[in-house]
């Protein structure tokens, strides 16, 4: 059970705890932005440690913004924007972007969906072509678009339907949500993956895919003014479109706990717990990040003393903050030995939890959590992908990207107090949803007689 | 929880393919900042770059020997000593320990590799001294507590189980290198398995120890935000006194390359997806063809346009990712393809991929991919030396392998001084005929076994059974 990206992602949105001054790179005064005047907003920061450049795109789509019979397309629509315009065939990014030592990546959340880009310096313009060309003409192949089914259906059974914990996740989130559009998975229900048309596509283009909905971060070895004449250039030209309409549902306040079980063949149980809790400019999700990273984070960490190491309840637990435009999920989970009890596990948890909320945290548990969250910061600075990544986060979802350097000063007002009452106000069963995978084949159990931890 | 990217991990996992500045004609080339090197009189070799842009600095320390020295039957020893470590050393017990490292914002992690133990940790600046404190202890004072043995063996065992319960690609590796070398010593799986793991004891673990944790296997390299004379003498002091060994690391001889197919096809009952690996042995570390080598697998299954990712994900649909890699040792390691599809296209996506290698022999490859795949390389080169840590492994990498700074400062000279004769030979050399695969299966084997004996013999195992290859008649 790999699930590091969890952890990457915790340190990440965790970022920015520890003394003030400590949490200002040298190169930040470089930063220059710029709104164009059709509504993109540009983000542009030097740094010339490598001569490459990282450029993401962020667009404020994502699965929050479907309906049922269309899940999925929000992902469904990023794979789109590989495959072909009115002047490039479907391939033809990919194989000019290669070519010019150029890389790329993308990626859907709830939220948002991001674009990136890694190339050499002296690719830019090229970058801005290919960019700008995918931004203002994009095409539908019907045949890329049925191909392109095929491969978004690997990718759910790859991530879910032959994954536990993928199913478990899948199943918990869509029971915690009963009206909020978060119920629906990013990869969408496979009879929408069969059923979503070209016009689908078409109308989901023109409605999100508007320079007024996106932001650009352009972070590496480039000066400031060159960026944005490119800018002015290849990208001033595209329409501005109507706002999307915005997402007004809200999830109503939940009543009581709610209970799933998963049946699957399979050796190892997992329970997965996830309560209501903050949007991430909420100061509530940084208070929730301190309480889950002393919970969960690392092998110092309560559940993992507890359940790891004293009563060897679980292979492993962890925690993890979803916290984008509306408000998220926190996460419990824990990972039973085959055989084992997860019952036991999830009572342990109980426990853990019931304590923190009565006492709180300690001292030294407070500073740990500052001194992870400063280092996290600033491991997430030493690459040029980091940057980009960070000053997205910041941008699109606290609305500035300067906050990123605020943040160390909300991290050191946060008090045990405030840590322990979000325990007893967030972390409480009527606000939660509990899941459980039943493996369905009897646990082969491992061939140790003895030294076998249950 | 949900963040789905478009290029999953797997065909880029096997493109660990090195990368650096600079397309054709475009941006500068890249070099290793300074470093200094020095060897202390017990054999130990040290290599320091200082590197200020953030307040952070990267440790590795290196032991010659890795899982190699596992006695057979016992795999996994290695890879629990390293495990136990971390379970306390000098004067913290377990708990200490992790709240010492946790505590200060740093990370440390002990792992085992074929050829060497790995510790690698990340401190903030502020912390150096108590980052070389944590390391050597783990090294040199470690605990191996009984109680903690008897913990960290169990939760390997049952890491192993709930593996077999998530995505297939984490083990397909695993799989795949005990049917490939499955006389040879790369093919013992580092962690054990959880048959072999129940063997294992804490007396193996300390002679292990004993064997193997000696100066003159050591290497040990600092690189981030930190005043290099303090930092000498703060590993003189911690690494200086131990003895140099008696006994020389353990080490492999080149397997045989596989001669015709052989398939191992292992069972998950209720998969709705095959995945699938087709190795033969690759090429060493070390190899003097190995750019062209990288040149070529970049083309194969290397990037997102190479032929693999394009037959099976980008013209088919038929996968989330395909592509290929070469897995580098002292000696050759494994060259794979893999990827993964619907149970029912299973046969049409491995057909597919071997009629891709085939195409790859009888075509070669042509100027444009040349230097489109040349020209990647070397933009893609200098995002891999960009963090304390990378730049911390490619040192060990260098000293460990014995290789000069000019495997990093000469690789766009050598990438870009490839050409056709030298494809060609790389084509020969190190990637297999599609005649001669192993290959590995895993999934429903009531849907597919039928049609996969086309393939070449099969053998069949369990994905519950807890080993990672077949029990071999006596």
């Amino acid at each position: 059970m790999a699930r590091t990206r969890c952890v990457l992602l915790l340190l990440l949105f965790g970022c920015g705890m520890g003394a003030a001054q400590a949490a200002v790179p040298a190169d930040a005064g470089s930063i220059v932005t710029r709104k164009l005047s059709n509504g993109l907003e540009i983000v542009v920061w030097p740094d010339h440690d490598i001569p490459n450049v990282a450029m993401y795109t962020w667009y404020r789509v994502g699965s929050r913004n479907e309906r049922p019979g269309i899940t999925g397309i929000a992902h469904f629509f990023e794979h789109m924007m590989f495959n072909g315009t009115k002047t490039r065939p479907p391939g033809e990014f990919d194989r000019e972007m290669e070519a010019a030592g150029g890389t790329n990546n993308a990626y859907t959340t709830e939220d948002v969906t991001v674009y990136q880009n890694w190339f050499p310096a002296g690719q830019l313009e090229l970058i801005f072509d290919l960019e700008s060309d995918r931004m203002r003409h994009l095409d539908f192949d019907p045949k890329a678009v049925e191909s392109e089914r095929g491969v978004v259906y690997s990718e759910r059974r790859s991530s879910i339907d032959n994954d536990s914990f993928g199913t478990l996740v899948e199943q918990v989130q869509a029971t915690a949500y009963l009206a909020h559009p978060y119920q629906s998975p990013v990869i969408g229900w496979p009879s929408d993956i069969e059923s979503w048309t070209i016009e689908d596509l078409r109308a989901f283009y023109r409605q999100y895919y508007a320079p007024n909905n996106a932001v650009m971060f352009v972070v590496g070895d480039v000066e400031p003014a060159a960026v944005l004449a490119l800018a002015e250039r290849y990208l001033a030209k595209l329409e501005p479109q109507p706002a999307p309409a915005p997402v007004t549902t809200k999830e109503p306040p939940q009543l009581g706990e709610r209970r799933l079980i998963v049946r699957r063949d399979g050796q190892t149980p997992i329970i997965a717990m996830a309560w209501h809790a903050a949007a991430a400019p909420d100061r509530e999700s940084r208070v929730l990040e301190v309480l889950l990273a002393i919970l969960g984070s690392g092998d110092s960490s309560r559940l993992h003393q507890r359940l790891v190491e004293h009563e060897q309840a679980a292979v492993q637990v962890g925690t993890q903050l979803q916290a984008g435009f509306d408000p998220g999920l926190a996460w419990v989970y824990a990972v039973v030995p085959p055989g084992g009890d997860a019952a036991r596990a999830e009572q342990l948890i109980d426990e853990e939890i019931a304590r923190i909320a009565k006492d709180g945290p300690t001292p030294p548990e407070l500073t740990k959590a500052r001194n992870q969250a400063l280092a996290g910061f600033w491991r997430g600075l030493e690459t040029i992908s980091g940057k980009a990544g960070a000053l997205g986060r910041y941008q699109v979802f606290h609305g500035d990207y300067r906050k990123l350097f605020d943040e160390p000063a909300v991290y050191e007002t946060i008090t045990a107090e405030d840590v322990r009452r979000a325990a007893a106000e967030v972390l409480r069963a009527d606000n939660r949803t509990v899941g459980v995978l039943m493996p369905t084949l009897p646990a082969a159990g491992p061939a140790a007689s003895d030294g076998a931890a249950r | 929880m949900s963040r789905l990217c478009r290029i999953g991990a797997t065909a880029l996992v096997l493109a660990f393919a090195a990368r650096i500045a600079v397309a054709a004609g475009a941006g500068a080339d890249v070099q290793l900042p300074p470093f200094e090197r020095l060897t202390l009189a017990n054999g130990t070799e040290i290599a320091l770059m200082p590197k200020r842009d953030t307040p952070l600095v990267a440790m590795t320390v290196q032991v010659r020997g890795g899982a190699l020295e596992d006695a057979p039957g016992r795999e996994g020893t290695e890879s629990l000593l390293a495990d136990l470590m971390q379970k306390g050393a000098g004067g913290r017990d377990a708990a200490q320990f992790a709240e010492a490292i946790e505590g200060a914002g740093g990370e440390l992690a002990v792992s085992a590799g074929t050829e060497r133990l790995v510790l690698a940790a990340d401190f903030m600046s502020r912390d150096v001294p108590l980052m070389i404190g944590l390391v050597s202890d783990a090294l040199l004072r470690p605990r191996l507590d009984p109680a903690e043995f008897a913990k960290v063996r169990g939760l390997a065992q049952q890491s192993i189980a709930a593996e077999k319960d998530g995505d297939p690609r984490a083990l397909l590796g695993t799989f795949g290198d005990a049917w490939l070398f499955r006389d040879h010593p790369y093919g013992r799986p580092v962690g054990g398995s959880e048959e072999s793991l129940a063997t294992v004891t804490l007396d193996d673990l300390r002679r292990l120890y004993e064997l193997q944790v000696h100066g003159d296997r050591l290497i040990v390299v600092m690189v981030g935000d930190f005043d290099p004379a303090d930092a000498r003498r703060r590993l003189e002091a911690a690494f200086g006194g131990l003895p140099r060994g008696v006994t020389p690391p353990a080490a492999a001889t080149a397997a045989p390359r596989v001669e015709g197919r052989r398939v191992l096809l292992i069972d998950k009952p209720g998969a709705t997806q095959t995945y699938f690996w087709l190795g033969n042995v690759g090429a060493a570390r070390t190899d003097p063809e190995r750019t062209a080598q990288l040149v070529v697998n970049t083309v194969l299954g290397g990037r997102y346009t190479s032929m693999l990712n394009t037959e099976l994900r980008v013209k088919s649909g038929l996968t989330y990712g395909a592509g290929s890699g070469f897995d580098r040792l002292r000696q050759p390691g494994a060259f794979a393809i893999s990827s993964y599809t619907a149970t029912p296209s299973t046969v049409q996506a491995i057909d597919l991929a071997i009629s891709t290698l085939e195409r790859l022999h009888a075509d070669g490859i042509d100027d444009k991919t040349l230097a489109s795949a040349k020209s990647y390389l070397l933009g893609q080169f200098p995002p891999t030396l960009e963090t304390n840590g990378a730049l911390a492994g490619r040192l060990a990498d260098m000293l460990f392998y014995g290789l000069g700074p000019e495997d990093v400062n000469g690789f766009a000279a050598r990438v870009s001084a490839v050409e056709h004769g030298a494809v060609q030979r790389a084509i020969e050399r190190a990637f297999p005929r599609a005649s001669d695969l192993a290959i590995v299966l895993i999934g429903d084997a009531a849907a597919i076994r039928g049609q996969v004996a086309k393939y070449g013999p099969v053998t069949e195992m369990r994905i519950t059974d807890p080993r990672f290859a077949p029990r071999r008649e006596p």
